[in-house]
């Protein structure tokens, strides 16, 4: 244990070493703020005249403020993830470094869970600029703390969910610049491909002449794929979980995503003892 | 202390290492030599855990490094030949990083520090980069991160090149010094550094161990020189080969 927070420690001042850990952390407040200062504005235009906006009464303030904002904020962290997870692994490759590391007496799991330690540390940092923003809205309006506990997990759980993804790929890589690019490539292919799914028509696609067996199958294949389409996107098990609806399978969703990426990393590490 | 049997390393169709098998006794120094590309930062990589042979054994204290790799890399200070550094680091806090990977005890962290530091002729430049520092001093801090924690055995992989002779002439009588608590396995190609620095020789070539003995036994006395041996074990090996194809 004492090993892997070793390695946390040093990755993580190493951010604040270099510019990266700040220009990520200047960004991130930069952004989420206009986003949580415009969002804001318009929840108050809303709450004013709703029947303008379409609405009844006066719009539900987790719904039309809250989720929103901190799903935007889970997105942000998805285009800032590359710069943080892409040094990780690939710069120490590239500085031979890696040699060190596996020389001294560290397992390959002190390593891993080292690094993701130090990038969820940054995450945990830009979490803290939501709950910046979170207890001014708070003193205006008491919010449920369920509602915010949630919320905030959501975001921590997506931030998770990419820095995994980034620490894989950074640990295939040897360059930094491909490493972060592959990694922002991947995450926004996932984000996206939630749109997909909204083209793809219920039923089967198979042609009612085609013999039973193979309509079966294209059934199938078909109802696979687009409830893979539904359920793939990383932001589609976000919106309920920031509201504070918590589903088992939204949590495990997201634990699963970084449980798979760690995975992989292993075997990545591993696989230095097979290739020449 | 450090023992080899039959170790074979082959990447693709190369082969690195060709059943390689030598010994060192503890608390001795040894010179690894041979020309450039026989194998000896491959033989020193896999006795130090980095990668693993094609085939065969190593064991460093009895113990074989691919079976128990954490308790074997407990037991080394490796030294590798391009002396990789966290460039952002300051020295202090490298070292007092390595200590802690080691496994040193938080309250003996600073003085293990201090004492690889003052070893290595590192205490006035504590406070510098990595990144900012001189080849020489590169390989001090490179030496100084082996030493962290006191382990048994050091394995170092061409601990004097690119230094300048007054350099040179430091780190060796620092080897020398060392040699006395430790058992030391060293590469190089400087032929008059092992015979000032070691006690044992190991000459690689072309991935076969060609010659291993003492310094002593080698009878290196009138017209026999270290050269006239590492030339005659290298050549040899060559005819053998020309005579068998």
């Amino acid at each position: 244990m004492s090993a892997i927070l070793s390695i946390a420690r040093r990755e993580f001042s190493a951010y604040f070493t270099t510019a990266t850990g700040y220009v990520v952390l200047g960004m991130f407040a930069a952004i989420s703020g206009m986003a949580f200062t415009l969002s804001l504005l318009g929840y108050a235009k809303m709450s004013l005249a709703p029947t303008a906006y379409g609405y009844t009464a006066t719009p539900d303030f987790a719904e039309s403020f809250l989720s929103p904002y901190l799903v935007f904020c889970g997105t942000l962290i998805m285009f800032l993830a590359p710069l943080i997870t892409m040094r990780l692994v690939a710069e120490e490759k590239h500085r031979g470094t890696m040699e060190l590391l596996h020389t001294w007496p560290l397992r390959d799991r002190d390593i891993i869970f080292g690094k993701y330690l130090a990038a969820l540390g940054v995450v945990s940092l830009m979490l803290l600029i939501i709950a910046v923003h979170l207890i001014l809205v708070g003193v205006m309006s008491p919010m449920e703390p369920a509602v915010l506990i949630f919320g905030m997990l959501t975001v921590f759980l997506m931030g998770a969910a990419f820095i995994s993804l980034g620490l894989f790929i950074s640990s295939i890589t040897r360059n930094q610049i491909t490493s972060g690019t592959i990694t922002f490539g991947l995450s926004l292919l996932l984000y996206i491909v939630g749109n997909l799914s909204e083209q793809l028509p219920e039923g089967n696609p198979a042609p009612a002449a085609w013999p039973g067996i193979l309509q079966q199958v294209v059934g199938r294949v078909y109802a696979l794929f687009r409830g893979l389409s539904l359920e793939l996107p990383v932001d589609a098990h976000a919106r309920e979980m920031a509201l504070g609806v918590v589903l088992p399978k939204d949590i495990g969703y997201y634990i699963l995503f970084s449980a798979f990426f760690l995975f992989l990393t292993f075997r990545a590490f591993e696989s230095r003892n097979w290739r020449a | 202390m450090i023992k080899v049997e039959k170790l074979c390393k082959s990447f693709g169709s190369v082969n690195a290492l060709d059943q390689a098998s030598f010994e060192i006794s503890p608390g001795s120094i040894a010179g690894f030599l041979g020309p450039n590309g026989a194998g000896k930062s491959t033989a020193m990589r896999i006795l130090t855990g980095f990668f693993p042979a094609s085939s065969g054994q190593a064991y460093i204290d009895g113990l074989e490094v691919h079976e128990s790799p954490l308790e074997v890399k407990r037991r080394i200070g490796y030294l590798p030949e391009h002396v990789p550094l966290y460039e952002e680091m300051s020295v202090t806090a490298f070292l007092h990083h390595v200590c802690r990977v080691k496994g040193v005890p938080r309250r003996e962290l600073r003085s293990e520090t201090e004492r690889i530091m003052e070893h290595c002729g590192l205490t006035h430049m504590s406070r510098r980069l990595l990144g900012h520092l001189s080849k020489g001093y590169r390989q001090r801090v490179g030496l100084a991160q082996a030493l962290a924690g006191n382990p048994p055995v050091l394995i170092l992989d061409e601990p004097t090149v690119g230094l300048d002779p007054a350099q040179i002439v430091e780190i060796r009588a620092m080897i020398r010094q060392l040699g006395k608590e430790h058992t030391v396995l060293l590469s190089t190609h400087i032929l008059p550094e092992v015979m000032m620095t070691c006690d044992h020789v190991v000459i690689i070539n072309r991935g076969k161990i060609v010659t291993q003995s003492s310094l002593d036994q080698l009878n290196l006395s009138g017209s026999r020189s270290l050269e006239e041996v590492f030339m005659a074990a290298i050549s040899s090996e060559e005819h053998g080969e020309a005579s068998a194809s």
